[in-house]
């Protein structure tokens, strides 16, 4: 552009004469608005500079233009302000007398004049806030650009400027307009009181903003782009005739078009946007006249229901907009303050009904108005305007760095089909409106190829047609390849025949216990292949397998048992709970010795009546024991050929319920099957490690993708899983594919992602997944798949799969549906939403689960009707996802609570049930801040923060149990009377510990808290109590290596602070090992059991509370080698002058487990003798010195049952054990262990001789009340040797057990009341 | 957010198929082919009542007969 000439102002055009202020005025609510915006960031684009533009043909006198130009400013006091804060901070407007009018003329290309003039920013200190350009583009052409800033005008007074303007060039004086300060005048006579219980009422109730870009929230505002569409005349006509004949006005139509419209964007039904009104009051005389800003965005509210009419929602909406006419002049900030809120809406719509007549008129001496138009914009990202005529024009103005053209453009064809359904059917349900185009319908309607339907999807070659239960498609495997590596395992390796034999003979047993069709049996094992011969036998037998995980508290297994019924529980050790069942041990060996011959395969078996008393539902004697002798001769080991209907149950596998009570979700044979058969499978899953929890439903496809295929289960060992384990197994066993939780798999990623390098696939999901892990482990193993996982336990494991190929950046799309299975994204009015809407997933098809074991109830609510499929039903998810334009999902989050902590689905709900029970509790809200399970309680009286977490461990599993728990004196409501779980406060959890002394701890109080994620942790906090878990220990062992630092797992779980770590750690061989060295109350003392042995009271210590010191007293053969204890006196001796250089006066509070109970009642009596009070002396499950003693019994398997060891005892088998455990007992070296067998043996020994003499004073006793015998010793046994009373304590675990995680809790809960 | 399966605000149905497998479905809703109203409308708790009281065996209609062979 060149620019020819540039008029200076002249005299002519220079308006009134004095140069002092003529006034000075508040500013109108939108003003005040603007003035913020525009002030917000001053080196941006100002996008409050509108424009009109007048396309002029004929002679025209520029002079004269100039000088109607000057005139306007002359006539309109509120074109001549500018705009300054009060000291206050009160923004106020200037009339000057005078201002110069920025006139220019310039030749060049009209487009790119208005282009420039646009965006030069006014300065909103310095008048006038316009300026006026001509623009010669050819001869007898003119284009006069009149550019102001939006501060000054509304839409709605430049037609009537730009009339005024060219009558005044005429030479006409047209009759003044009122002046804007008569609206300023009238605006401060309002009663704003009542303008404001109207908004009020009108937003009551609204949960939340509608934004459509909530993270634009403070950045400046963006030029935005622009699409437009048009109605057709006779769209336009039908839409008219429509409204009119309901009364229904255009912008009501345009309201509520737009409220379905951001419904479908945002996910809500109840939605606000900003809609604009005139703001010209009718009362005011002469207010159509007037020319300034006067227009108004206010709040439009609309609740979208989907039992009412396009026309009744229309017809609603106009009477509630009705309500609030007399209050448009309240300003939007007021409104949102008087609500609470902060931004209530990013999107707005404006029906311009006050067009410039673009139809040619005469301006005089020959001078014509051939074009006007005007250029105007918002800050928000969506503004649709809409101008009415014959043909319906709607502009939607868009911020293109989040609706990009395409969008804008799919949006406005929306609102589009959404008027023309107004026009064609206003009686039609909301719910039965169609916003889908053909195209989007076809995208998310197609499941693409090989995913269309169970019939069509092709399958997996390995799967043999025609099969749809396991027990026959597991037969032909067996039929094919008998010979086949079926299961792999520590020292075990199984044909397919060899497990086939093996299942077969459980099978056989477990139908003589009267296991029939979908009788279920309850499976209680540590991982090893006999889980896996375990859940074949009970498929073989027709059965339904019930999964417990060992980890969870006695009460949670007693209750599973219960609430199914579950007449037979296979396990490998003493159960430990209170259950009902006849008990198969599987660690037993099986008796006959030789087995017969095969009994040739007949017709499917007649199944001999069973035993009454073994029907489910009517339980065999309480723990009834099928020990050898029950035995018959032999059991066969051909098929029992039971015959198998595919919709028969064949696991049920309890997961999180929301009301407090866990459901049990009921999976069928042909469930099993379809996720078997899945395509994905075929190349890669020939060898997959079994390593999650029975109890967890990865199981499922670590059992029987591989079985079922032809391929191998490779079973992990014990214990967590760690990068190193991962790729030694995946060495030493040719694994090809697994499965890893998304922490893990982050772990892992993080760790060393090589890990994955020789596998074909690794399949990760659970929780939202993270991209850079992604990234780093595509980097590292180029080779290896990556599969992203999905899929709730009630669509069977997975449900939909994508395959990682470029990750980084965003979240992996959760991809497409498995085969079989249909995935469909509907909104609340249970509509398929387009691509890029969120709504609820649901799935249908193959591999959806029959429901919910005993609970109709709850099935019918969640297994619903599916819309397409005759009969057909479809799971409801809860889980909220969005279709990418691909035809992939996209995974948004939970449309409810539900949570999940370590991959484990949590219903907040059931914990809250839970804690609810606890008479102290009055209200309580459990929600998660940064991966931590908070309980928020409203205390009825004082709550001891501590016993509620123990309260909460003998009843929920560990996982759920809140690792902090918050008293409020209240819960924070949202405006519907809901717990508001956002305003909740955040812990504080980084804690109170005292800071770091030296570089060392330093260095470790940083490690502890980037493992943790908290801002800082203090030298004597416990690792444990502030949230760290065996992951968590991992990864600190990790990052200290790479910062030359060694530590072991082992050292953090005995040493659990900072302060003992850097004191050199701990050899954890020491007699008196120091598990919280810290804390206000006096210390608990404990000794060690037989085995010699401290570390597990550390399991006491969360129960405990971070005020109470505990040690553990070890034996001095650990750290001497070649020691031997003379006696149990000389022992409780020894361990005194260790005892008093802690404490060297009392109270001593002291404690025991089985032999350590002899040694702490020998130190107690040693105490009282010496004149020492003692506070409190517990002895769990300990007996004065008899034969039948429970240290009778081989010490070290009975302490190493509590961590899954069952081997045969050898020194050689449990170091190797242990080693590949990693954990706290990994110190249990081989010369440690010797000493624990020398120790142990002495131990006996010594315990035997132990004649104990009488303690003075009154003991806590702990009884463990699994495995007893008739004969067995009791409490009252000690009485002899105690001067007060012993009361005695009884709880459901055995022996062996006693201080795993559900035992000490309520040990710990015991041990708390007593120190009260 | 109000799913359409849990507003208390609006009655509901309880749908039943050929198999006997009962639906909670919200009564503005479109019946969906092969379900047949058993209840309501009424409220959701009425007809959640309703379905746990009457669906006493959760195995299809047809395991049932097959089962029953």
């Amino acid at each position: 552009m060149t620019i020819d000439s540039v008029t200076p102002v002249t005299p002519a055009v220079q308006a009134a004469p004095a140069s002092q202020l003529e006034d000075v005025l508040p500013l109108s609510p939108l003003q005040q608005g603007l003035y913020f915006h525009a002030t917000f960031d001053e080196a941006a684009p100002d996008v409050y500079t509108a424009q009109l533009v007048l396309d002029l043909e004929g002679p025209l006198d520029a002079g004269r233009l100039a000088g109607a130009a000057a005139r306007l400013l002359a006539r309109h006091p509120n074109l001549r302000t500018s705009f300054r804060q009060r000291a206050n901070g009160e923004p106020v407007q200037l009339v000057h007398r005078r201002v110069e009018v920025p006139w220019r003329e310039v030749s060049g290309d009209p487009e790119q004049v208005a282009a420039e003039e646009r965006a030069r920013r006014f300065d909103l200190t310095r008048p006038p806030l316009l300026r006026f350009a001509l623009v010669r583009p050819a001869p007898g052409r003119h284009r006069l650009i009149f550019t102001n800033h939006h501060i000054l005008l509304d839409g709605w007074s430049t037609p009537l400027l730009a009339a005024e303007f060219l009558a005044l060039y005429t030479g006409a004086e047209p009759p003044p307009a009122p002046p804007y300060k008569d609206y300023l005048a009238w605006l401060t006579r309002r009663d704003r009181g009542a303008a404001g219980e109207a908004w009020a009422r009108a937003l009551d109730g609204l949960d939340g903003p509608t934004l459509v870009a909530p993270d634009l929230a403070g950045r400046p505002p963006a030029d935005p782009g622009h699409v437009r569409a048009h109605l057709s005349e006779d769209l336009t006509g039908r839409l008219d005739a429509a409204l009119r004949g309901r009364s229904l006005t255009l912008n009501t139509a345009i309201q509520g078009a737009w409220a379905m419209l951001l419904a479908l964007l945002s996910g809500r039904d109840d939605v606000v946007f900003g809609g604009t009104v005139s703001g010209r009051p009718p009362e005011l005389p002469g207010v159509e006249r007037m020319v300034g800003l006067f227009i108004n965005t206010l709040p439009v509210r609309v609740r979208l229901r989907p039992q009412e009419t396009l026309a009744g929602l229309l017809t609603r909406l106009q009477a509630e907009q009705a309500e609030l006419l007399s209050h448009h002049h309240l300003g939007l900030a007021e409104i949102q303050r008087l609500h609470g809120s902060g931004p209530l809406f990013d999107t707005m719509t404006v029906l311009e009904n006050y067009p410039l007549d673009t139809a040619a008129a005469e301006v005089g001496d020959g001078l014509r108005l051939t074009g006007a138009s005007g250029s105007d914009a918002t800050h928000y990202p969506l503004a649709l305007a809409v101008v009415p005529g014959r043909r319906l024009s709607l502009r939607l103005d868009h911020r293109r760095d989040v609706f990009p053209r395409t969008e804008a453009l799919r949006l406005l064809n929306r609102l589009t089909r959404v008027l023309k359904a107004v026009a064609a059917d206003p009686d039609l349900p909301l719910a039965a409106l169609d916003l889908l185009s053909g195209e989007e319908r076809a995208l998310v309607t197609a499941q693409g190829p090989g995913e269309a339907g169970a019939t069509a999807a092709p399958r997996h070659a390995g799967v043999v047609g025609g099969h749809a239960d396991i027990v026959s498609a597991f037969a032909d495997r067996v039929e094919r390849d008998p010979d086949g590596e079926a299961v792999r395992a520590a020292g075990v390796c199984l044909t397919y025949a060899e497990l086939n034999g093996r299942a077969n003979r459980l099978a056989h047993r477990l139908i003589d216990l009267g296991v029939r069709a979908e009788t279920p049996v309850a499976v209680l094992l540590e991982r090893s292949a006999e889980v896996v011969v375990a859940t074949l036998a009970v498929a073989k037998a027709g059965g339904a397998y019930v999964p417990i995980h060992h980890g969870h508290p006695p009460d949670r297994m007693s209750w599973v048992l219960a609430d199914t019924g579950a007449p037979v529980l296979i396990t490998d050790r003493e159960p430990g709970f209170v259950h009902g069942a006849a008990v198969v041990r599987a660690d037993e060996p099986y008796p006959g010795g030789r087995q017969p011959p095969d009994a040739p395969p007949g017709p499917a078996r007649q199944q001999p009546a069973p035993d009454p008393a073994l029907l489910p539902g009517s339980a065999p004697p309480p723990g009834s024991h099928l020990a050898l002798s029950d035995e018959p001769g032999f059991v066969p080991q051909y098929d029992p050929n039971v015959r198998v209907h595919p919709d028969q149950l064949v696991y049920v596998i309890y997961t999180s319920g929301s009301t407090g009570t866990p459901k049990g979700v009921a999976v069928r044979h042909r469930d099993v099957l379809a996720l078997a058969a899945d395509h994905r499978w075929a190349q890669g899953h020939r060898r997959v490690l079994m390593h999650s929890p029975h109890a967890f439903d990865a199981s499922t496809y670590e059992i029987w993708v591989p079985l079922l295929t032809g391929g191998t289960v490779v079973v992990a060992p014990p214990g967590e899983l760690d990068p190193d384990a991962i790729a030694r197994l995946s060495a030493e066993h040719g694994l090809t594919a697994l499965f890893l939780t998304t922490a893990l798999f982050n772990l892992v990623a993080e760790e060393d992602p090589t890990a994955f390098a020789s596998l074909r696939e690794v399949l990760t999901g659970g929780e939202a997944a993270s991209p850079e892990a992604m990234r780093r482990v595509r980097e590292a193993c180029p080779d290896t798949l990556l599969g992203h996982v999905y899929g709730p336990t009630e669509a069977t494991t997975y449900a939909t799969y994508h395959a990682v190929r470029e990750a980084g950046g965003t979240a992996p799309p959760i991809g497409r549906a498995m085969d079989g299975m249909r995935a469909h994204v509907l909104d609340r009015f249970l509509r398929p939403v387009p691509p890029g809407a969120p709504g609820e997933l649901y799935l249908s098809g193959a591999g959806l689960a029959r429901g919910y074991r005993g609970r109709p109830g709850l099935t019918a609510e969640r297994f619903v009707a599916c819309p397409y499929g005759g009969g057909e039903r479809m799971y409801r998810t809860g889980d909220l996802v969005r279709w990418t334009a691909g035809g992939e999902l996209e995974y948004l989050g939970r449309t409810d609570v539900q949570v999940k902590i370590r991959g484990f689905r949590i219903e907040p709900g059931e914990i809250e049930a839970v804690l609810s029970r606890h008479p102290s509790v009055a209200q309580v809200s459990v929600a998660v801040h940064d991966n931590r399970l908070i309980a928020y309680v409203v205390p009825a009286g004082t709550v001891p923060v501590e016993e509620l977490r123990g309260f909460a461990g003998e009843i929920l599993p560990e996982y759920m149990v809140p690792q902090a728990v918050l008293t409020l004196d209240a819960l924070p409501l949202t405006p519907n009377g809901k717990v508001n779980r956002a305003a909740l406060p955040k812990p504080d959890i980084s804690a109170s510990g005292r800071p770091p002394r030296t570089p060392g701890e330093e260095r470790l109080c940083r490690l502890f808290a980037e493992v943790l994620g908290l801002e800082r942790v203090g030298v004597d906090d416990g690792f444990f109590d502030l949230g760290g878990d065996s992951i968590a220990v991992i990864q600190l062992v990790s990052r200290a290596r790479r910062e030359g630092l060694t530590i072991s797992p082992r050292e953090v779980f005995a040493c659990q602070t900072v302060e003992a770590l850097a004191r050199g750690g701990s050899t954890g061989r020491e007699i008196l090992l120091p598990l919280r060295a810290t804390g206000d109350g006096a210390p608990l003392f404990c000794v060690h059991p037989g085995a010699g042995l401290g570390w597990p009271y550390s399991g006491l210590l969360r129960h405990l509370g971070p005020d109470r010191p505990v040690y553990a007293f070890q034996a001095r053969v650990l750290s001497e080698p070649g020691y031997t204890a003379p006696s149990i006196e000389a022992m409780a001796r020894d361990y005194l002058t260790h005892l008093r250089r802690v404490r060297p006066r009392g109270p001593y509070l002291l404690a025991g487990w089985s032999m350590g109970g002899l040694i702490a009642h020998a130190m107690a009596v040693e105490l009282r003798e010496a004149g020492e009070e003692v506070g409190l002396l517990a002895m769990l499950d300990a007996y004065p010195g008899r034969e039948a003693a429970p240290d009778e019994r081989d010490v070290l398997p009975e302490l190493l049952a509590a961590i899954g060891y069952e081997g045969s005892g050898e020194i050689d088998d449990v170091v190797a054990f242990v080693r590949e455990r990693g954990d706290r007992y990994a110190a249990l070296d081989e010369q440690t262990l010797q000493a624990v067998y020398r120790n142990y043996r002495n131990g006996v020994k010594i315990s035997q001789e132990y004649r104990p003499r009488r303690f003075d004073g009154d003991v806590l006793f702990v009884t463990a009340a699994h495995g007893r015998e008739a004969d067995s010793p009791t409490a009252a046994d000690w009485k002899p040797y105690v001067t007060g009373t012993i009361e005695d304590h009884t709880i459901a675990c055995d022996h062996a057990s006693m201080l795993n995680p559900g035992p000490i809790a309520e040990i710990a809960a015991l041990l708390r009341k007593e120190l009260q | 957010m109000t799913n359409p399966f849990e507003n208390p605000d609006v009655s509901y149905l309880a749908l039943i198929n050929d198999e006997g497998q009962y639906s909670l479905w919200p009564a503005w809703a479109e019946i969906p082919g092969g379900w047949t109203v058993a209840f309501g409308e009424d409220s959701r708790q009425a007809c959640l009542e309703y379905i746990e009281t009457n669906w006493t065996d959760m195995r299809p209609n047809s395991l049932i007969r097959a089962m029953g062979e």
